[in-house]
């Protein structure tokens, strides 16, 4: 536990003194005020006219402004795509440094479990995913508020809430093999190829109509708030994080290491 | 005698690679020890598998009485290396990686940091981020990180790459005081003979991922050819007053005489005796060793097309 605690600060120190929380902060502002823009100029018809073509898409955004629950989806399914991107380059990045900086070597040969090493580099990368769906999410919060959207009550903010809870939870789960692909693949560009991959199968086994069986369109149906999903989905996106973090302890443990 | 580092026919295939084979080592506690050889000749992949970074296709490796294994946590606390080029967090400063070194290895003390930049002289880098440090810097920093929680054993490949002569100078004499104040041994490799001559006690030459030789300072002294070389104002009248004598000389391209029969280069003083004798005396009389680095590409065999 000890061991644990000093990788952890290790990570979190690696992780503040670079400009990735900067960058990674800045992407995740971006959806929720760009959002909440279009929903703005789509609310007025004089800004939306003048706007000529980022008019016109304002106005498919015009639904969101119907109610909080519509709005609260809207910010769920945000997460489980934006977020999605979001989380891979945060894995991505605080498992492939290592390899493409060339500083793997120095944490092999220590004496400390590198079951340790991996497990804080999943806490830190966790919990910084899931402070950028709070970022998402708060300021999401903030800009409905503001627009006085209608149909607001406890209730549908707390169910809201939970919708986003568990989409984030379920995102986190199904970005934990891309540290193992960053591993494998020694960098960044494995992992980020086989994001844009599953993303895009994830549509097409949605449209297919077996979204419920894979597990990155998973967060994205559980956000949509409706029954598509059973409880065997849950299960598929748990098993798919708890084969990614395995995955990546054997790898680190057992394979040859030559960076 | 204890064994710091023992190995037993080791060896390390990549497909149809051989990259390390039948390495059999054995290097005492409180020696330095230097591995020789060419670029590729397997020197890091038998450094990383002596660390339990990579795993060896045949045989075995014990480092301080434990045998290595990937992922496993012994014998690392005693064990302080330096692989290949030096990397560091290039957005933290010189300190903060030391530190990071630091809780990468539970006990060791906090002023082991501070202590560690003085002994490397990174003073005055202390607090610049590593990712604008020089080379040199670089691998001083690498070797602090080596250095900082006070190992048994250190493994540390090419050492003085990138280091200024100021600096190779400085990390020889740390090494040596190490080892004998400290008692700490020092498996070190390069492809450079000159280099660790001055500074192991024992040498092992590996090519082509094997093992040619291994051999002690005065081993290194006795296998190097010597010859005599001789100059007089008449050289064709010293080449036949040699070779009356039964000492043949070869001439060189620039007009001196070379003989390298042993028993003849002992007594140069024989030589010239008989060249004054016969009305030839030496105007130039020397006997000269082999170089390091010539003896080293004969050993290896490609001396014709690296030399």
């Amino acid at each position: 536990m000890r061991d644990l605690s000093a990788m952890i600060w290790i990570e979190t120190r690696k992780a503040l003194r670079s400009r990735m929380p900067w960058f990674t902060a800045a992407g995740a502002l971006v959806m929720p005020l760009g959002i909440a823009f279009l929903i703005f100029v789509a609310t007025h018809p004089e800004i939306s006219h003048k706007l000529g073509l980022v008019g016109a898409k304002a106005n498919l955004m015009t639904y969101a402004t119907t109610s909080w629950p519509m709005y609260l989806e809207l910010q769920g399914q945000m997460i489980a795509a934006g977020g999605f991107f979001l989380f891979c380059l945060i894995f991505c990045w605080v498992f492939g440094r290592e390899f493409t900086d060339g500083t793997l070597k120095d944490m092999l040969a220590v004496p400390v479990a590198r079951g340790s090493i991996v497990l804080a580099k999943f806490v830190v990368a966790a919990a910084w995913s899931a402070a950028l769906a709070a970022l998402i999410f708060i300021t999401g919060l903030v800009a409905g508020a503001l627009m006085g959207l209608p149909q607001a009550s406890a209730a549908v903010l707390l169910q809201g809430s939970l919708t986003v809870a568990v989409t984030t939870g379920l995102v986190i789960a199904v970005v934990l093999p891309f540290a193992f692909f960053a591993s494998v693949g020694r960098g960044y560009l494995l992992p980020l190829g086989l994001a844009i991959l599953a993303l895009m199968l994830a549509n097409l086994v949605m449209v297919l109509g077996w979204g419920e069986y894979f597990p990155w369109a998973v967060p994205g149906l559980h956000a949509q708030g409706k029954d598509y999903l059973s409880p065997i989905s849950y299960v598929i996106a748990v098993l798919t994080g708890a084969a990614g973090m395995r995955g990546t302890h054997l790898w680190w443990k057992y394979a040859d290491q030559n960076r | 005698m204890n064994l710091a580092i023992e190995t037993e026919d080791l060896g390390k295939r990549y497909g149809d690679v051989t990259a390390v084979e039948h390495l059999s080592l054995r290097v005492a506690e409180g020696e330095i020890y230097a591995f020789l050889g060419l670029n590729g000749a397997g020197k890091t992949t038998t450094i990383r598998m002596l660390l339990g970074m990579i795993r060896p296709t045949t045989g075995s490796a014990t480092v301080l009485g434990a045998r290595v294994r990937l992922g496993r946590r012994e014998p690392w606390a005693a064990v302080g290396y330096l692989v290949e080029t030096p990397h560091a967090y290039g957005e933290l400063t010189v300190r903060e990686n030391l530190e990071v070194a630091r809780r990468l290895h539970p006990g060791a003390p906090a002023a082991a940091v501070d202590r560690c930049i003085e002994r490397l002289g990174l003073s005055a880098y202390a607090d610049r981020r590593t990712g604008t440090l020089s080379h040199g810097n670089a691998q001083r920093l690498g070797l602090a990180k080596a250095l900082l929680h006070g190992p048994r054993l250190l493994l540390l490949d090419e050492p003085a790459n990138g280091l200024d002569p100021a600096g190779i100078v400085e990390i020889r004499s740390l090494l040596l005081e190490l080892t004998r104040e400290q008692g700490v041994t020092v498996f070190m490799s390069s492809h450079i003979l000159a280099e660790v001559a001055r500074l192991a006690a024992r040498v092992g030459i590996i090519h082509e991922g094997r093992l040619l030789q291994e051999l002690d300072a005065e081993g290194l002294e006795r296998n190097r050819r010597r010859r005599l070389l001789v100059r007089a104002r008449d050289q064709a009248a010293a080449l036949r007053t040699l070779a009356a004598a039964g000492r043949p000389a070869a001439l060189l391209p620039d007009g001196t005489l070379e003989l390298t029969d042993a028993a003849v280069v002992a007594r140069p003083d024989d030589v010239a005796g008989l060249l004054a004798a016969a009305g030839v005396p030496p105007t130039h009389l020397v006997v000269e060793e082999e170089e390091l680095e010539h003896y080293f590409l004969r050993l290896v065999g490609s001396s014709g097309g690296a030399a």
